[in-house]
């Protein structure tokens, strides 16, 4: 029990929450404006096709109205970009966390729930609990290690219960039907067609997706090498899901991310440095030794 | 290096837990109104390898007579809202008046729609892979009176 414990919240430096904090804010703003601009439509959507949630009825939320829709984008819009500064951590943080929720009950209650978005809600509803985090600190943080394994958990999920929810509605008839072929009847690109086109292919790709979502909790036996490969290859399945039938799943990928050291993309110090350099500035270990 | 107390880590060993068996139940046994918490179905089902694929889209007939396929741009509605409450208008053909409504505002200055459809386009398959052949079928239609 205690292993489960440790590996829960194993720690990580400060300077990967600051990271990941920076990178899942700035996702939320483009999520509102590039990635899910039609929440926003439901402004003007009659109320009478609203059909609220489970969570919506017991929350008692109010049908969206104009004002509702439009001022939960633009003080989402405006916390999260303030939040990607990673000032007023657990303040902006649990603020925008209600605010997206709130924004995704309006998102699926209109007929349609995606599934793409459980790794970026839970990093939500957990990086106000990891605290202050500068970027750059190497400060080991066991707060922000459990925020980060959680994330990791529910990416994990995402693949694994899928594959149960495929033996659930689908059973095991599920690797040899023609799912794929109706995917790609409905929003397939011309390199879906091609594929469609070879025999077998399609039920070989289902066969392939059933065994990664099965393998996928492997990634937490990997060591950190391997588990970068594998965190390539989730990218790689979602790249060729993007190319064939046009699914991004952009909310999973940027929760994906956890399982990343961040702390090693510094982009604002590579450009202060590189500023400083050519003001003719030299660290320490670049003076010549006389 | 910052540890947690006795009591932060165990409100987070309770919270992982509570969250990673709600998440189980509703694979197990939620639906898609159990949002969160529901199963992740996405292309879940498993059709059989030779019956037809459904196309589904919504189109409307305006002022001027023309044919316009409806979509999340000039309706707000997307198509998948339009299928997961399929049944709704099929049983209530009516409802199909709120989406010429939605698409009067979302496109202001377009001619009004004085006739609002669900097509489906049924695709033909046969051992799993698209044949390239395909009917219609129209399964709800709205006339404005």
């Amino acid at each position: 029990m205690s292993g489960i414990v440790g590996w829960l919240t194993e720690a990580v430096p400060r300077g990967r929450i600051a990271a990941f904090r920076t990178l899942i804010y700035l996702f939320v703003a483009a999520d509102l404006v590039i990635f899910t601009p039609w929440v926003r439509h439901h402004a003007s959507t009659p109320g009478d096709l609203y059909k609220p949630l489970l969570v919506g009825r017991l929350l008692h939320l109010p049908t969206p109205t104009p004002l509702l829709v439009h001022g939960i984008f633009w003080a989402l819009l405006a916390l999260a970009l303030a939040a990607a500064t990673g000032r007023a951590p657990r303040l902006l943080g649990w603020a925008i966390f209600a605010l997206y929720f709130e924004w995704m009950i309006i998102a699926m209650s209109y007929g349609k729930v995606d599934h793409d978005r459980v790794g970026l809600l839970v990093a939500l509803a957990v990086l106000p609990t990891a605290g202050r985090a500068r970027h750059g600190d190497p400060t080991r943080t066991e707060a922000g290690g459990w925020a980060l394994r959680v994330t990791q958990i529910a990416v994990v999920c995402t693949y694994f219960l899928a594959a149960w929810a495929k033996l659930r509605f689908g059973g095991l008839d599920w690797v040899t039907s023609s799912v794929l072929a109706r995917a790609i009847i409905r929003r397939g690109t011309e390199l879906a067609d091609l594929i469609a086109g070879v025999p077998y292919l399609l039920i070989l790709a289902q066969f392939g997706i059933v065994a990664f979502e099965l393998a996928s909790p492997a990634i937490f036996f990997l060591r950190p090498r391997w588990r970068n490969y594998a965190v390539a290859f989730f990218y790689s399945f979602h790249v060729v899901t993007f190319a064939t039938i046009t699914i991004s799943f952009a909310p999973h990928l940027a929760a994906i991310t956890s399982f990343l050291a961040l702390e090693k993309v510094r982009p604002v110090a590579w450009v202060r440095g590189f500023l400083a350099r050519r003001r003719g500035e030299v660290k320490e270990h670049e003076r010549p030794v006389v | 290096m910052e540890t947690l107390s006795r009591q932060g880590r165990a409100v987070r060993v309770v919270v992982t837990a509570l969250g990673a068996l709600l998440l189980l139940l509703g694979t197990l046994w939620g639906q898609d109104d159990d949002f969160p918490f529901g199963p992740f179905r996405m292309y879940s089902t498993a059709p059989d390898p030779n019956a037809d694929a459904p196309d589904t889209r919504v189109e409307g007939v305006d002022t001027a007579g023309r044919t316009v396929v409806l979509t999340e741009a000039n309706s707000g509605l997307r198509r998948a809202e339009i299928e997961g409450q399929q049944q709704a208008y099929i049983d209530d053909p009516g409802r199909l008046r709120q989406v010429a409504i939605a698409y009067a505002d979302k496109s202001p200055g377009a001619a009004p729609l004085t006739t609002v459809r669900i097509v489906i386009r049924w695709e033909g398959i046969e051992h799993s892979r698209p044949t390239g052949t395909s009917r219609d079928q129209i399964i709800a239609t709205w006339t404005a009176p």
